[in-house]
């Protein structure tokens, strides 16, 4: 394997000193190869036999064999009320973790972005959470959020609030995951925020100082629009991540109270591993698959049109 | 070359030497849970060490896998990757599912090896544990750790309050009553753990208890969550919180019920025996157990786990799992086991032993839970455990948070647990000539 692909190698670099550049390509491929292979087999090969899953049914436990059922699978999830609800859910905990981490984010940005020893110690400070594993992270916030007796409550209580069931209440439950994947997150996207901010054209910030706008005008109208790729690129990834763990939930809440925090993966998860319906797990698979896709697709557009508008 | 050659035949010949006594022994893997603390894992590591020391027949490699739910999904993938565990230690209410999904075999063939029978094999077992170890009439596991859940209550808040801590509530009313006098500003009066699993294990308890069945031990298709026991049950339950108002509103996860007791503000907690241990450890007041109060009747389920063994592998690696198990379910190592974990012995036997004896007496809190065990019944186990567990969850949790009524909750479980069992219903019992 070795041998054959330095000889390609080998012979690509002889053709190119030939001045034949159509045989750049093999360069190319030799040098794609190796990713490619793992690409295929551990990423698109998945993709390809859960599509197929997804067309198939195997009944638990009925002794019948896998039955082609064609869409039917997509079907039964997008009746599943547990199903929408996950979604729901998962929509709500996206934008709920979205809108608060960019603000955080830009906000830390904009605070440490000037290099001192205080601005350092901030930093740290504020990267910290990102540093800590999303379970253990978890298990720390079940016992912030544990009622009556967690930290939140004794604080709360110091205050004379009496905190609610920070976890055990359907109507909170889903708020207080976000609140810890906010603490958690915002961290991580000032870092993008701080390299943003070393790109905004410090000519143009100063044009407009002269000029007599404000802080918050100099902000909304120079430094923001200079940041659209940051805070675009920070959005696809803010949401991949959102999609794809849920480590929390899992720690937390197992999805409860009455499916309140359940969000699409737990579901697949469920599905599959609990209900043993695992063509039900590869059709609700491919349907968050086409979702990161879209979210993917979609953004790469709006980025690349960012990234013109600026040149 | 020469020196290469050599080098080459003595490496070979002494690896020859070494494999040498391997060559005999069969090695098997044993999947083992720790749902409660670290501790357990090395005890069970120190167990197999034992083990593998005492013969020369079988080498048995332990692996730690997480909690029950991990060790089933690590098992399964195991199994799908063509490298299934030999034995493995698994929630005893899976074993129905397990067996559907063909993931687990009979241990039938080993008995008869044996010349036993599963009546004669089980009879040292408590009666109550002997419906999870089989499934269609056949045994599936052997019992290895049970549980039962259990009353415990603060005796300083008991003595505080004017009750006598000597005598526990031992009915619902009692309870009530108690919890009530109990309850203070930011005080509890009585907390039982509600999330996933937990829940549904409670919801059995109280429906035992007020005199119902909770579920068809014999046939996988069929729970009774809309009968008047387990309404009776879940009223109960919503009384508690919103008549009551001994039971703060919501859920509570069972690490939370536990942290409560230990910082006073929750005087009468209902929580698995399997915490006893972790329990006497932690808390620093004054405690006391009982047992679980009833309505109709006495009666606990059953939880814990079962060793199986996983469907794909050898003869010789079966025959090895099965001495494992065997040895594994001796008298003396399930005694052992009960007295490090505080889970009861399987074995009726366990209990003549002079070791055992010497424990009970010097920890009165374990002769309650094991005096609580002939009331013992077996844990809900269907088709589709876990969904059809959950449905009654989704609605019990929904009750607990204000949102339903109890007649809704159990009306609604049941047909979404019919739902979830139907397939099984209309290839099983439903199938008529």
């Amino acid at each position: 394997m070795s041998v054959a692909s330095t000889s390609s190698v080998d012979l690509a670099l002889g053709e190119r000193r030939a001045g034949r550049p159509r045989r750049l390509h093999l360069l190319g491929f030799a040098l794609l190869a190796p990713s490619l292979l793992f690409l295929a087999l551990f990423t698109y090969l998945p993709v390809v036999r859960v599509a197929i899953e997804s067309l198939y049914d195997t009944p638990h436990g009925t002794g019948a064999a896998a039955a082609f059922v064609g869409l039917g699978n997509y079907a039964k999830v997008l009746s599943d009320p547990a199903f929408r609800q996950a979604a729901l859910n998962n929509l709500v905990y996206a934008v709920g973790v979205l809108a608060p981490t960019l603000v955080l984010a830009l906000g830390f940005a904009l605070a440490v972005q000037r290099s001192s020893r205080f601005s350092t110690v901030l930093r740290t400070v504020f990267f910290f959470p990102s540093l800590v594993p999303l379970v253990a992270a978890a298990s720390l916030f079940f016992f912030i959020f544990l009622p009556g007796v967690g930290l939140l409550d004794y604080y709360l209580g110091k205050l004379g609030i009496r905190g609610p069931n920070w976890l055990g209440d359907s109507d909170i439950a889903l708020w207080s995951v976000i609140g810890l994947t906010v603490w958690k997150n915002a961290g991580y996207y000032m870092l993008f925020y701080i390299a943003g901010l070393q790109n905004v054209p410090r000519d143009a910030v100063e044009a407009a100082m002269i000029d007599g706008a404000n802080a918050w005008q100099r902000l909304r109208f120079v430094i923001l629009p200079a940041l659209a790729p940051t805070t675009a690129f920070v959005t696809v990834i803010a949401l991949i991540q959102l999609l794809t763990s849920v480590d929390h939930v899992i720690v937390l809440t197992r999805g409860g109270p009455s499916n309140a925090t359940n969000l699409l993966l737990y579901y697949i998860f469920q599905s599959a591993h609990e209900n043993f319906d695992y063509g039900k797990a590869a059709a609700a698979t491919l349907i968050s698959v086409a979702i990161l896709l879209a979210i993917s697709f979609g953004s790469l557009r709006v980025m690349e049109r960012g990234a013109r508008g600026d040149g | 070359m020469n020196i290469v050659a050599r080098v080459g035949a003595t490496a070979l010949a002494l690896s020859l030497i070494a494999a040498g006594p391997v060559w005999a022994q069969t090695r098997i893997e044993f999947f083992f849970p720790v749902p409660v603390e670290g501790k357990l894992a090395r005890e069970m590591t120190r167990l197999v060490k034992l083990y593998n020391d005492s013969q020369k027949e079988v080498e048995v490699t332990a692996a730690y896998t997480g909690s029950y739910d991990d060790t089933k999904l690590k098992a399964q993938a195991a199994a799908k990757a063509g490298k299934p565990p030999s034995v493995v230690l698994m929630s005893a209410n899976f074993l129905v599912d397990l067996k559907l999904s063909g993931d687990i075999i009979s241990l039938a063939p080993e008995l008869k090896a044996d010349g036993t029978t599963r009546e004669e094999f089980l009879k040292d077992f408590w009666p109550a544990l002997h419906a999870n170890a089989t499934v269609d009439g056949e045994l599936y596991g052997v019992p290895f750790q049970n549980s039962t859940p259990l009353l415990y209550y603060n005796v300083d808040q008991f003595k505080e309050v004017g009750l006598d801590p000597n005598k526990p509530p031992r009915t619902w009313f009692e309870l009530v009553d108690a919890a009530k006098k109990l309850t203070k500003d930011d005080r509890y009066g009585f907390l039982m753990a509600e999330g996933y699993d937990y829940l549904g294990w409670l919801m059995e308890t109280f429906t035992l208890s007020n005199g119902g069945r909770y579920y068809n031990e014999d046939y996988g298709g069929e729970v009774y969550y809309d009968q008047p026991s387990t309404l009776g049950a879940a009223r109960f339950v919503e009384d508690l919180v919103f008549k009551h108002k001994v039971m703060p509103q919501g859920v509570t996860e069972a690490g939370g019920v536990s942290t409560a007791f230990f910082a006073g503000k929750a005087s009468m907690v209902l929580l698995s025996t399997g915490t006893l241990s972790f329990i006497r450890e932690n808390m620093k007041q004054a405690y006391n157990v009982a047992f679980v109060p009833m309505n109709v009747r006495n009666a606990v389920p059953i939880g814990g786990a079962s060793l199986v063994m996983f469907a794909g592998q050898s003869e010789e690696s079966k025959k090895a799992g099965w001495k494992f198990i065997k040895w594994l379910t001796t008298p003396q190592t399930l005694g052992g086991w009960s007295r490090f974990t505080g889970y009861f012995a399987p074995r009726r036997s366990s209990y003549d032993m002079p070791e055992m004896k010497e424990f009970l007496a010097k920890n009165p809190d374990a002769k309650v839970a094991l005096d609580q065990l002939p009331y013992a019944k077996p844990w809900f186990a269907t088709y589709q455990t876990v969904a059809v567990r959950k449905a009654l969850e989704d609605e019990i949790q929904a009750m607990l948070n204000g949102k339903k009524k109890a007649a809704d909750a159990v009306k609604d479980a049941q047909k979404k647990a019919d739902e979830l069992m139907r397939p099984y219903v209309e290839q099983t019992s439903l199938k008529v000539p």
